[in-house]
């Protein structure tokens, strides 16, 4: 009984690191061509970059020198930061409004704002593109009301679904206590919240962050350009040649910080998933 | 000072569509513990909120001292209230939860520190100050919640079914914490709950409510001993009392027949009786003031009457019988003199002094 369970178990941890190593292959591909030269990169990508293959540093010089890359981090900072503060505390605050102001009204907007989530980006984004460059929100401070539009359906479902779960006598009681509606939500509501809102900022910050296409549309390749911009647009040579090693070097670094914001708030997104789904 | 006064309030939601105070008016004195009591859907705890602003008056006029409060928030109304699920803010520590409302009044720190801890002495919670709500028993919650309301030193307490999510054995004892909180704080308590042993051992008046209505606001006593209608009569008491058809004659006296037992009308309801002779009745009888046949030996003007009994169960010093008349259960409370099983005959007897009578139609007590 006790071997067949430890087979079983056996079969199972084979299948996850199989799983896993699949998930990380490209990642750790990206970052063996980091530190390889071009030739190499194209010749043998799956190797182990050592003696002459090994490029040490180059290739991170190169692509810091050659994509403006401090520029476009800052870009890609500055977007995603306000972008993500600003989702979270918008759509906080109208999922409150939905779930504790209940009419038809409320309703209407709750649907459109779910309805917007199923709506495919690509369907969507010659007429936004128009309109963002119309309207004059070709620029980073438009981009992230732009972003903040499209990140409102998923985040306000998420807030809704939480704060559903809370009691609204928490809220009474903090009336009684002498707090005015705004006081409420920000003394009492919002740090209830806490971990689906650290839920709803690593989902929009990865997304946001990552994003090609729409800075690519709105923003083009300009001095307000992104990291993934940039990275892509700068080490593209004439008849589509590219310094594989520097676009390499440079999507480690670009990944860099997301993954330390992903790993330090982890822990939240799984108490913020389970927050939701379980009435206390 | 604190008395709180409804005046032809009216309470509706839905526009309108749905009337759940079709018309209140009721007077709490200052200091007075009064507990708000009725089943489910009555309006006890409407009522509640009305008096706490959490609710809007429909029309009608709420005075907190003599001041009309309708349009008054609750925060200025300077009321505190503890509520059924206890509503501590769970991502702050018990002295942060006590503190929140002086902190938002802007009192100075000295001032605060040193209410939370007088407080939390006093509900024996200085343990726990530092401890998150979740870190906490029900009990404990519940008490936190109290001292966050304690702390405020208001006008009036409210108290929302407080103990309904507490265990028998604690409810029990926060009942005497809340009955001696009340005399030591000397302040007005409105109290709801459906849980008439809370409110008959609590409270100094209780108001018994039914779909909207006050049906009767008096002393526990009173309310035992001389319900206003059936209502009161059958909420009030544990287990409720027993009713039964009857019919008033004069034959030889004045007579109350049922099921074919008689019993003298007593001499105090006579007078009232007279009016009912060969009309029908409800007579209702408390289980407790059943007697056994032993007991009612030396009585007189007692009613006996043998019964099946369908289930009887030990209590210990009392054995409830569970037994048919007029085609309906009653129960009967008597003294565990004797083991007595399902199926066994025993002979059960109320003196006529301990039984109400009711109208048929109006469901009123008589006399």
């Amino acid at each position: 009984m006790k071997s067949k369970r430890s087979a079983v178990n056996f079969l199972i941890y084979t299948l996850l690191f199989a799983l896993a190593a699949v998930f990380l292959a490209p990642i750790f591909i990206i970052l063996l061509n980091s530190v390889k030269s071009n030739f190499y990169i194209s010749d043998s990508p799956f190797s182990i970059p050592s003696g002459e293959s090994f490029a040490g540093i180059q290739n991170f010089i190169k692509g810091f020198t050659q994509s403006d890359f401090l520029q476009a981090f800052l870009n890609s900072a500055f977007i995603t930061v306000f972008s993500v503060g600003g989702i979270v505390l918008l759509t906080s605050m109208t999922a409150w409004y939905i779930v504790r102001v209940s009419g038809r009204l409320t309703k209407i907007i709750y649907y459109l704002f779910v309805f917007s989530m199923i709506v495919p980006f690509q369907m969507v984004m010659y007429t936004m593109t128009y309109y963002a460059f119309e309207l004059g929100l070709n620029n980073r401070l438009g981009i992230i009301l732009i972003y903040i539009g499209f990140g409102a359906g998923l985040s306000v479902f998420m807030f809704s679904g939480f704060i559903k779960s809370i009691p609204k006598e928490i809220e009474e009681a903090a009336t009684i206590d002498g707090c005015s509606p705004i006081k409420t939500f920000f003394l009492v509501v919002f740090p209830i919240l806490k971990p689906t809102a650290i839920t709803v900022a690593i989902l929009n910050a990865m997304w946001i962050w990552n994003d090609y296409l729409l800075p690519y549309l709105v923003l083009g390749s300009g001095k307000s350009r992104t990291l993934p911009v940039a990275v892509q647009m700068a080490l593209t040579g004439g008849y589509g040649n590219k310094d594989m090693g520097a676009l390499m070097a440079m999507l480690v670094l670009a990944i860099v910080p997301i993954i330390i914001f992903y790993l330090f708030c982890q822990k939240y997104i799984i108490k913020g998933v389970v927050a939701g789904a379980v009435k206390g | 000072m604190a008395t709180i006064k409804f005046t032809d309030v009216v309470k509706s939601f839905d526009n309108g569509k749905v009337t759940v105070i079709p018309n209140l008016s009721l007077e709490i004195a200052d200091k007075e513990f009064v507990v708000l009591v009725g089943p489910s859907g009555c309006g006890k705890s409407t009522t509640l909120r009305m008096i706490a602003g959490l609710e809007d008056i429909t029309s009608g006029e709420l005075y907190i001292d003599d001041k009309k409060v309708n349009d008054i928030p609750p925060k200025d109304r300077d009321i505190a209230m503890v509520f059924q699920s206890y509503a501590l803010y769970p991502h702050m520590t018990v002295y942060k939860n006590m503190a929140f409302a002086l902190k938002l009044k802007k009192m100075p720190k000295d001032e605060i520190d040193k209410k939370v801890r007088w407080a939390a002495k006093i509900l024996d919670i200085e343990p726990y100050l530092d401890r998150k709500p979740r870190a906490l028993s029900g009990g404990q919650r519940q008490r936190v919640a109290l001292g966050r309301a304690m702390v405020r030193n208001p006008k009036v307490f409210l108290l929302d079914e407080p103990l309904s999510n507490l265990d028998a054995k604690l409810r029990t004892e926060m009942r005497s914490q809340i009955t001696s909180l009340h005399q030591r704080l000397q302040t007005t308590f409105v109290y709801v709950t459906h849980d008439q042993t809370e409110a008959m051992t609590m409270a100094d008046r209780i108001v018994v409510m039914d779909k909207g209505v006050i049906q009767q606001f008096d002393t526990p006593q009173i309310l035992y001993n001389e319900p206003a209608n059936m209502f009161v009569a059958g909420f009030i008491g544990s287990p409720q009392m027993n009713f039964i058809d009857a019919s008033v004659v004069k034959d030889n006296g004045l007579k109350i027949l049922f099921s074919g037992y008689e019993i003298p009308a007593p001499k105090e309801k006579k007078e009232y009786l007279e009016d009912y002779i060969g009309k029908d009745i409800v007579l209702g009888i408390r289980p407790e003031h059943f007697l056994s046949a032993e007991e009612a030996k030396s009585e007189k003007d007692c009613c006996t009457m043998t019964v099946k009994t369908e289930i009887a169960e030990m209590t210990g010093s009392e054995t409830n019988i569970y037994f048919e008349l007029g085609g309906k259960r009653h129960i009967a409370r008597i003294k565990a003199e004797k083991k007595i099983c399902s199926g066994d005959c025993v002979k059960l007897a109320f003196r006529s002094t301990s039984a109400h009578f009711f109208d048929k139609d109006t469901k009123m007590s008589i006399g």
